[in-house]
């Protein structure tokens, strides 16, 4: 403590420039963090939204809801394992609706009115109250000039759909939400199938459960056609998820190692340079892990310094970036982010640690020079 | 007369390029309290490594010694950590202060190191710095000091912890001839008055006089002329 805190004060440029540094990286970690969970969370925002644990989807559609079938018998039957209220199913369509001329890329989710899917609006009419035929469209159709009352034409179906109310942040696969009623989901397979000829019952995309382990469990053994998978399971294979998650991750990793690895030689570098310094201290008596101790420390204060500026300035930002952009930084977040970068940065200083413990007392004596 | 520090059949060699060096070989001293030894011989004969070994530093290859006596042979890093410490202090040819703390700093951490209490500490760092005419450096940096200032604040660390042992490896030699005399007398006072023993290697005839003993290092032994 006496000695790394003295030795800072007295060598303040060269540590404000590694704090500046340390700085910079720790904040562009934050950020890129933030811009991870946010982009996280725009894309499966609907799906992360449901108060489901489980979804049922069909076997081999590789836990994609675009290509899961699930058939009207699958839905009875999760209903009586898990429990009447536990089972509700989920359309899920990607398509094209035009609004007069403009045409807008949307998720269709089609969920039971009255049911636990569906999202509260934010403004304007529940969808139970709408009734068949209306939907609910995530809020950030409003600045493509959706309105409520608006008509909403499916390209593919032709159907039309009058818009109700809007919703919060509801997308999935970064595509706007359009929350219909499963009635209208129905009608528009019927459309569907009467185009290409081939009437179909009515599928669903998935099962949305509330279940435990072993309701999960008995949920796979007794529907052998279907798979149980889990929620994190099912965000991970929207289209483009794990493609965005993984580049983002790899920044973040890398800027991780960077900090480090900057750390490290900085910190290595100076440690070589007083090495007589740290030969004279051991000869006058001072121990070897008090020394250890005295690095390890500075690391510490640089760290938590800079990282402590850095949160501030990743708050400040936070709250002056428009609200269009996909960023979100919970506390829990911050607190792994810095967590981890606290950790990376005392690995960094290990080699000094090491190096330090290595320094011979005996070179004091008589070889002050070299 | 007591022995403060006893170095009892010293013998140190160094494997040099598959070759063995015998730098020290049955090496025998004692320095008694109040005793000043000046340590001469030529350059390379094994004055550092002596110094070394005499102040726990180095282990020999083979033979004792004793401070205050107890032997330091043998010992754990951190006990010889300890007993440098609180035993044994060193004055070194240069750049021996740390350059980021201020001379009273200095002493201070040593104190710290030892144990001493704060304010205890504190009264002891005043006093030494009086004595040797350093008050008015009190705050200043090493790099602000002049060489003759920087032994002194040197001399008056390795007194801090009050040592049984000085040990000092040419303090003179980065001094003019008067401040170089200051500075054993200092030595030699210290050593006098405190009943500490000292020994000094240094190439410096004028200091000789204020020395109780001179001897020289020749084939790896201490011999009196
Ligand atoms: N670590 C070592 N490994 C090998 N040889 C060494 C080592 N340290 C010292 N020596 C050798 O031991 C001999 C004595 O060295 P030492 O430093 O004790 O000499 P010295 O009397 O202090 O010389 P000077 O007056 O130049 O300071 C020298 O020949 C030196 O080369
Ligand atoms: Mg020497």
């Amino acid at each position: 403590m006496y000695l790394a805190i003295r030795e800072m004060r007295f060598s303040k440029v060269r540590y404000t420039l590694i704090a500046t540094i340390m700085l910079l990286v720790s904040f562009l970690v934050l950020f890129v963090t933030g811009l991870a969970r946010g982009l996280a969370y725009d894309n499966a925002a609907s799906i992360e939204n449901m108060e489901a644990t489980h979804f049922l989807m069909e076997k081999d559609s590789n836990h994609r809801f675009t290509r899961s079938q699930v058939g009207a018998e699958a839905l009875e039957q999760a209903k009586s394992i898990a429990g009447e209220n536990n089972a509700q199913p989920l359309g899920v369509r990607m398509t094209t609706v035009t609004l007069e001329e403009y045409k807008l890329d949307v998720t269709l989710l089609a969920v039971e009115p009255e049911g636990w899917l569906t999202p509260p609006a934010a403004q304007g009419s529940s969808l139970e109250e709408a009734g068949v035929g209306s939907v609910l469209v995530d809020s950030k159709l409003k600045d493509s000039g959706v309105r409520i009352g608006s008509t909403l034409v499916d390209q593919a179906s032709g159907m039309k759909w009058t818009v109700a109310g809007f919703v919060d942040r509801e997308s999935f696969s970064h595509s706007p939400a359009v929350f219909l009623s499963e009635h209208d989901w129905r009608q528009l397979q019927q459309v569907a199938a009467a185009r290409s000829g081939m009437p179909t019952d009515t599928t669903y995309s998935a099962i949305a459960v509330k279940a435990g382990k072993q309701q999960a469990e008995r949920l796979a053994a007794a529907l052998p056609d279907n798979e149980i998978v889990t929620k994190s399971e099912a965000v991970s294979a929207i289209p483009g998820y794990k493609e965005e998650q993984g580049s983002l991750m790899m920044m973040i990793v890398f800027l991780f190692v960077i900090s480090a690895f900057v750390l490290a030689v900085f910190f290595y570098v100076i440690t070589i340079q007083k090495s007589s310094q740290f030969g004279i201290l051991k000869a006058i008596g001072t121990r070897a892990s008090y020394l250890a101790g005295s690095v390890a420390l500075q690391v510490l204060l640089l760290c938590l310094g800079s990282l402590t500026i850095s949160v501030l300035l990743v708050q400040a930002l936070e709250s002056v970036l428009p609200s269009g952009m996909p960023f979100q930084l919970p506390a829990s977040t911050l607190a792994l982010t810095s967590g981890a970068f606290l950790a990376m940065s005392l690995a960094g200083s290990l080699l000094s640690v090491w190096k330090v413990s290595r320094i011979n007392a005996l070179d004091a004596i008589g070889r002050t020079a070299a | 007369m007591r022995h403060r520090i006893v170095l009892q059949n010293i013998t140190h060699s160094f494997e040099d390029g598959g070759m063995r060096r015998v730098v020290l070989d049955n090496l025998n001293v004692s320095v008694a309290e109040g005793e000043l030894v000046a340590v001469m011989g030529p350059s390379g004969s094994g004055k550092s490594t002596f110094l070394s070994i005499a102040g726990a530093l180095l282990e020999p290859t083979s033979g004792d010694v004793l401070v205050d006596g107890q032997s330091v042979i043998g010992k754990a890093h951190q006990e010889l950590s300890d007993m440098r410490l609180h035993k044994l202090g060193f004055i070194f040819q240069s750049a021996n202060l740390i350059p980021y703390l201020k001379v009273e700093e200095q002493l201070l951490f040593v104190a710290k190191q030892g144990g001493v209490d704060k304010k205890q500490a504190t009264g002891r760092a005043r006093e030494l710095l009086q004595k040797l005419g350093l008050t008015h450096r009190r705050s200043s940096y090493p790099e602000k000091l002049s060489g003759g200032e920087r032994q002194r604040v040197a001399i008056a660390r390795a007194l801090m912890n009050d040592p049984a042992v000085l040990l000092a490896d040419e303090p003179t030699a980065s001094l003019d001839a008067s401040r170089g005399m200051d500075v054993v007398r200092m030595i030699a006072g210290e050593a006098k008055e405190q009943g500490k023993a000292a020994i000094m290697v240094t190439h410096d005839e004028r200091v000789l006089p204020l020395c109780d003993r001179v001897l020289y290092l020749e084939e790896g032994r201490l011999v009196a002329h």
